[in-house]
């Protein structure tokens, strides 16, 4: 590959007793969207949750390697400021967390890191309009208490409005079209697609291609078992829809 | 004065140690209940014998002249200045409850015969500061707070102590909330560095009709004990709200009775609590329904984070119920932070300090906004905030 910009070795990394990455390789090109697909239980969530630092992980071995520089003993919240985001399959519903002051919160805290001044409420909420207004998001909802009474659509939309706000450099999406209607499903591709800019590298994790039509990925890999047995370009999605999982046989 | 010698005598010896001998009932009362030590129910979980086992020192209560200022100021036990109009004198108490559960309510009676009576006009917001200056010393007062009917008044209630060390304070209100009229009292105590102890020993009597909404934010260290007794009577409200929020060894909290004498009362009580350090946070609350308090209503509920393995919660939660005909819940509960919602707040960046702030704050906050001046509720976020940053 040309410049990648996260490169992922040998990874083997269990939950509990249980070891669900067995020696993992994969490398993401910057700028392109790779989608992971494979059948239940074969370790998609954990991968994502494993390059966010996800407190349930224990690496076992091997290295995960951002922009040149191994992250793996890095928290959750120094891997997000370095530019990593992870869209939850299903977000934490926080009563008593205004949903702005949160966005605002995570912002500045970027912000700073950065070495740019933080911004202040007023400015925030200028920020936030348009975004609110092209993921049909209402405006209360960032008056309200971060993702608590949210539809499942909604709290995905929330989910892409924190993606738009931070401008993460590797994005990982970890079934983001679950539990979506259509309109919900283009809104948030929508989002997903404004931020393509071809330099920004998103990992869609998915069991269905449909969210394939909305996103177009360059790579497709499937995970069986704890490991990525195959990569190809996305004519392998059609031989998934037609054969399955079974019918893969690891390179 | 050291308390403790108080411990064993009679009425009648009371009586006399404390030149007091004309309050036989009160006396009575006193000795019958007992100085309260580690056995006492209402004091178990509270250091209690090792505040009153002090040699302090003792106070002249010489009344002063009042000084105008846009609060009440009460020094040391004497007022010292009010807004101008405010009727604020000393007067005996000519209502105290002679049913209480609480001896230090009667010895502070019976220590502080002029009570500071206060009369709150119309819809007044008044701001009560009560100000501490003297160390080693057994500060007592009482205070008698009339409401007007059919009017809606606020009292916020603030605590500050010069640089002392080792005070007992005893204080408390009796309470008189008139008819058709709503009292809302903001108390807010933040506590350090072993200035004073306190034990608060209140009563108020809500009367037909009226409303009583009670919002007590203890925070920091050090030991209080906030005992309350409040009495409805029929179509009386109340709604309590205690949020405690501990650190270092501190030992704090409420023990409260809500007795429904009148018909159709209804009383809510709500505590939060966020223990750290080797804290102690003590919830010990009665509500009773008697025989004539029929459709009554009675929900109570506390809630506690534990922050640190060695913070300890006494949660009791308590209905006495001597009728049918009404409706009834309660509930505790004790836990942590929620490790998904910490970690979802870290993986957009917010470091782990601050994430624990925003979820401890996030819990607090359904008590905080309850708070409807902007400036006490700023007031209450910057003290909690304080507390906050020192534990971290």
């Amino acid at each position: 590959m040309s410049s990648t910009v996260m490169k992922i070795e040998n990874l083997q990394a269990k939950i509990g007793d249980k070891q669900i990455l067995k020696g993992l390789n994969l490398e993401l090109e910057a700028g392109k969207v790779h989608a992971i697909m494979g059948p239940n239980g074969a370790g998609k969530s954990t991968l994502s949750k494993a390059l966010v630092g996800h407190y349930d992980i224990e690496v076992l071995g091997g290295d995960i390697t951002y922009k040149g520089k191994s992250i793996v003993e890095m928290e959750a919240e120094e891997r997000a400021l370095e530019g990593i985001f992870l869209s939850f399959q299903h977000p934490v519903e926080i009563p008593g967390v205004n949903n702005a002051y949160f966005l605002r919160t995570a912002l500045n805290a970027k912000r700073k890191h950065e070495g740019k001044e933080e911004l202040n409420a007023a400015e925030f909420l200028r920020l936030m309009r348009d975004h609110l207004e092209m993921l049909g998001m209402k405006s209360d909802m960032i008056s309200r208490s971060l993702n608590e009474g949210f539809s499942g659509g909604e709290k995905k939309r929330n989910e892409i409005l924190q993606m738009l706000i931070l401008e993460p450099e590797v994005i990982i999406l970890d079934e983001i079209d679950s539990g979506l209607d259509i309109d919900a499903l283009r809104a948030v591709s929508e989002g997903i697609n404004k931020m393509k800019d071809g330099k920004r590298t998103f990992l869609v994790i998915t069991h269905y291609s449909r969210i394939l039509d909305y996103i177009e990925p360059d790579y497709i890999h499937v995970l069986k078992d704890g490991k990525v047995i195959k990569t190809a370009g996305p004519e392998l999605v059609a031989q998934l829809e037609e054969h399955g999982y079974d019918a893969i046989e690891e390179e | 004065m050291n308390l403790n010698t108080l411990k064993d005598l009679t009425a009648q010896e009371l009586g006399s140690t404390l030149g007091a001998e004309k309050r036989v009932g009160l006396l009575e009362k006193f000795t019958t209940l007992g100085l309260p030590h580690k056995k006492t129910e209402e004091y178990h979980y509270f250091d209690i014998d090792k505040l009153l086992n002090v040699a302090y020192k003792t106070l002249n209560y010489v009344p002063k002249t009042i000084e105008v200022r846009d609060k009440i100021i009460i020094k040391d036990g004497i007022v010292t200045h009010a807004p101008q109009g405010m009727r604020v004198y000393y007067e005996p108490c000519e209502m105290i409850d002679m049913e209480h559960f609480d001896a230090l309510y009667y010895l502070g009676h019976i220590l502080s015969p002029r009570t500071i009576k206060i009369e709150i006009d119309g819809d007044a917001q008044v701001e009560i500061e009560h100000h501490y200056t003297q160390s080693d010393t057994l500060i007592h007062y009482r205070i008698v707070l009339y409401n007007q009917a059919n009017r809606h008044a606020t009292v916020y209630e603030n605590f500050i102590a010069d640089d002392i060390k080792n005070t007992l304070v005893l204080y408390g209100y009796d309470m008189h909330i008139a008819q058709d009229s709503t009292l809302r009292v903001v108390k807010l105590q933040s506590m350090e560095d072993n200035k004073y102890a306190m034990v608060a020993s209140h009563k108020i009597n809500v009367a037909k009709n009226a409303n009583a909404i009670l919002k007590s934010f203890d925070l920091g260290g050090d030991q209080a004990l906030q005992v309350l007794k409040v009495e409805l009577s029929e179509y009386g409200h109340v709604d309590a709200g205690h949020l405690l929020y501990l650190n270092e060894d501190s030992k704090r909290g409420t023990v409260s009775q809500i007795v429904h004498r009148g018909e159709h009362s209804t009383s809510k009580q709500e505590a939060k609590n966020i223990l750290d350090g080797h804290s102690r946070g003590i919830f010990d609350a009665l509500i009773r329904v008697e025989h004539s308090a029929k459709f009554t209503k009675a929900e109570q509920n506390a809630k506690s984070i534990l922050l640190h393995d060695k913070a300890y919660m006494v949660s009791k939660p308590q209905l006495e119920i001597y009728i049918d005909e009404l409706e009834a819940s309660h509930g505790a509960t004790t836990g942590q932070l929620d490790e998904k919602q910490l970690f979802y707040l870290q993986s957009r960046g917010i470091s782990y300090v601050e994430a624990r702030k925003i979820l401890v704050i996030a819990f607090a906050n359904t008590l905080i906004e309850e708070v409807k001046d902007t400036r006490q509720q700023e007031r209450i976020k910057t003290a909690f905030e304080k507390v906050f940053y020192k534990n971290t």
